[in-house]
């Protein structure tokens, strides 16, 4: 059972890489977070995506909008735990500057995620985008992968940051 | 050296290369010394991401040359992106280090361990290998040029160790413009030298 699960979560990482390229983005700044270390390991080993693990996801915010100013298509991918500390970096850079930015997380501490240790996150990773006007889509299903493609657009149009959220069920599988 | 010394230094040696600087001191120092309003990012307040930019830009447009500069006030906050920088090791990408030992921008106030720090040992540290240090404009105007010219792989990382702003330079004029202003005037730059589409719109 265990190959199987591992299976239907590459198969996951796999439609997320072709979403991405697909759209554009050749670079990946990443940290992990345990629900998407398939995808980034998908991402390193695909050759048409430049990976680059960061040492804090700032730094992944300060690439990747360098990157728009020099016409490479971009993505930061972390946990929610991440996200929460980014938020200087969004507001000072993205919407100082109006500058786009395609931010991918993980939507932790919602139902069917059992560490407590992400119940913070639950309560106001939400709330913190809301604060900041910062739009984002939930992506529960394989079939909602395609909303990465529309939200990376969305951001090269409103000229803002935006993020996906993924669910434990979409990277995982219900438990 | 006098902080604006050594920028004046470095703008008469600059030739192509494009420039990110960072909050307060090294925006107001460049600017004083270039007034450039195109081929500068002015990246105000951005607590250390300045690298990160310029990476960002290196990594995108690797015809073309990249000038990052960040206060050690800046660089206490995030030394870890040495290690991202070292991995990347961008060739067009150099990185100034502007050491005054406090934190500039907010009125010289107190930097966590100034007298020991050494910058230069860190990146080292980190397994930089173009690691330079200057603390005087004649050494910059003489051995500059040989660190600027020279066909070497990887990034450069250049410690410039100068005297903090005295009052009445912290009053100099910070760069006049709003954000999308300088997005647009930078980036339209970054176009004309590199025949890229940065602003492309497009309605499918």
């Amino acid at each position: 059972m265990r190959t199987d699960v591992t299976d239907k979560n590459s198969d996951t990482a796999k439609r997320i890489a072709d979403e991405l390229a697909a759209c554009g983005v050749k670079l990946v700044a990443s940290l992990p977070d345990n629900w998407v270390m398939d995808v980034i390991n998908t991402i390193e080993q695909d050759k048409r995506f430049v990976h680059v693990p960061v040492n804090r996801e700032e730094s992944a915010i300060g690439l990747c909008s360098g990157a728009y100013m020099g016409a490479l298509g971009s993505a930061a991918l972390m946990g929610a735990s991440g996200f929460m500390t980014v938020v200087y970096a969004i507001t000072k850079i993205n919407y100082t500057y109006e500058i786009p930015l395609f931010l991918m997380a993980t939507l932790r501490g919602a139902v069917g995620d059992h560490h407590k240790h992400h119940v913070s996150n639950g309560l106001y990773l939400l709330p913190v985008l809301d604060a900041i006007n910062m739009p984002y889509k939930i992506i529960d299903k394989p079939d909602d992968i395609g909303l990465i493609s529309r939200c990376y657009k969305h951001t090269r149009t409103y000229a803002r940051p935006m993020a996906v959220l993924f669910t434990r069920d979409l990277l995982r599988g219900a438990h | 050296m006098k902080y604006l010394d050594c920028f004046r230094a470095l703008a008469r040696q600059r030739t192509d290369e494009i420039v990110v600087a960072s909050a307060g001191n090294s925006c107001q120092a460049w600017w004083a010394a270039t007034r450039d309003s195109v081929g500068s990012f002015y990246l105000d307040a951005s607590m250390s991401l300045s690298s990160m930019f310029a990476s960002g830009l290196a990594l995108a447009r690797p015809e073309l040359k990249f000038w990052a500069f960040m206060g050690d006030g800046a660089f206490a906050m995030n030394p870890g992106m040495l290690m991202v920088e070292r991995q990347m090791n961008l060739p067009n990408l150099t990185h100034f280090l502007v050491s005054n030992r406090v934190y500039g921008a907010t009125s010289n106030a107190g930097l966590p361990n100034f007298k020991d720090n050494d910058y230069a040992a860190i990146a080292r540290g980190m397994g930089l290998e173009r690691v330079f240090a200057f603390s005087d404009v004649a050494a910059l105007n003489r051995d500059f040029p040989a660190v600027k010219s020279a066909n070497a792989p990887g990034h450069a990382f250049v410690v410039l160790e100068v005297e903090q702003y005295s009052d009445d330079e912290q009053k100099m004029e910070q760069p006049p413009f709003d954000g999308p202003e300088l997005k647009f005037r930078f980036g339209r730059h970054v176009e004309s030298r590199a025949g890229c589409d940065v602003f492309g719109y497009r309605i499918e």
